[in-house]
């Protein structure tokens, strides 16, 4: 989509050319290709209005951010609408975003993680959703899965790193942390799901996510 | 509460995982370490990426795309 705000010099390579300034102390997003303008640029240019930013940030983490989305609530066709709100929400809050704050990536998934879950509560759909992932995860594993393109081979080397990274925490921490983050629940609702004192959900909390923030550090450096 | 302990407790904020009554002993502590504090928060919200990077991206819809865009259209010509 051609956007009136790209100048005639920015027109035939978008946006910037700074991708390393992406690779921020906060950040594990994966690399992009040279040339391909930063996230932070492509907010900049969202803040400003300009719609082929917006058009370009939806190319690079629309798959997944509907992967997290899809992970919450397990209804394809809701996930697309909440992505698309989600994406519109990106456009309308861009001015309240703050690198200062935290990086692009950052922002994005907490802004569909937040919509996600709050989504899910309102329909009270939790049994329907737990019932949904025991088919999913029992009979298709990888139902969602398309056909990898170039991006996501490079987006499958960061995943597959922060996979290792998670799948070295013991069951019980990856549970604790899986129905913290992805359900939203709190210590005493995780403590009362899985039958476990209270106590020892914070422990493993505690311990599972500070043994991934560790092990982030390191995959900062790998990447 | 410590640094090491407030750094514990920020990894659990940071996922919406503190309970009421430890909240307000976070931000009390928050406002005790000031800018080590905010920045110390700031890095912790990488585990929300990486949590997402974990996923295998799903493929949305073309429609998806084209409305939102016309929504975005729609919205700068009011």
């Amino acid at each position: 989509m051609e956007s009136p705000e790209l100048t005639s010099s920015s027109r035939g390579k978008k946006r910037g050319r700074t991708a390393h300034s992406r690779a921020g102390a906060h950040t594990i997003a994966p690399p992009l290709e040279p040339g391909a303008p930063s996230d932070s640029e492509l907010m900049k240019g969202i803040q400003e209005g300009d719609a082929d930013a917006l058009s370009q940030l939806y190319d690079r983490y629309n798959g997944i951010l509907k992967a997290l989305i899809l992970r919450v609530i397990h209804n394809e066709a809701e996930a697309d609408d909440l992505l698309q709100e989600i994406f519109m929400e990106i456009w309308n809050q861009a001015k309240n975003f703050s690198e200062q704050k935290g990086k692009p990536l950052g922002w994005m998934v907490t802004l569909a993680r937040r919509r996600a879950i709050d989504g899910l509560r309102k329909k009270q759909a939790y049994a329907r959703a737990e019932e949904r992932l025991q088919n999913e995860t029992e009979q298709q594993p990888d139902a969602w899965v398309h056909n990898a393109t170039e991006e996501e081979i490079v987006l499958g080397d960061t995943r597959v790193l922060i996979r290792k990274v998670i799948s070295s925490l013991p069951p019980a921490q990856q549970q604790a942390i899986d129905l913290a983050f992805f359900r939203g629940m709190s210590q005493r609702e995780i403590a009362a799901k899985t039958n476990t004192p209270l106590g020892t959900v914070k422990t493993r909390l505690e311990l599972g996510l500070k043994k991934i923030y560790d092990g982030l550090k390191d995959l900062k450096d790998e990447l | 509460m410590n640094f090491e302990q407030f750094q514990n407790q920020s990894r659990l904020y940071v996922i919406g995982a503190l309970e009421a009554e430890e909240l307000e002993e976070f931000e009390q502590a928050r406002e005790k370490f000031g800018k080590k504090a905010e920045d110390f928060i700031s890095k912790c919200y990488a585990l929300h990426e990486a949590f997402a990077l974990s996923l295998r991206p799903a493929k949305s819809s073309d429609a998806i795309k084209d409305r939102l865009m016309a929504m975005v259209k729609a919205k700068k010509q009011t």
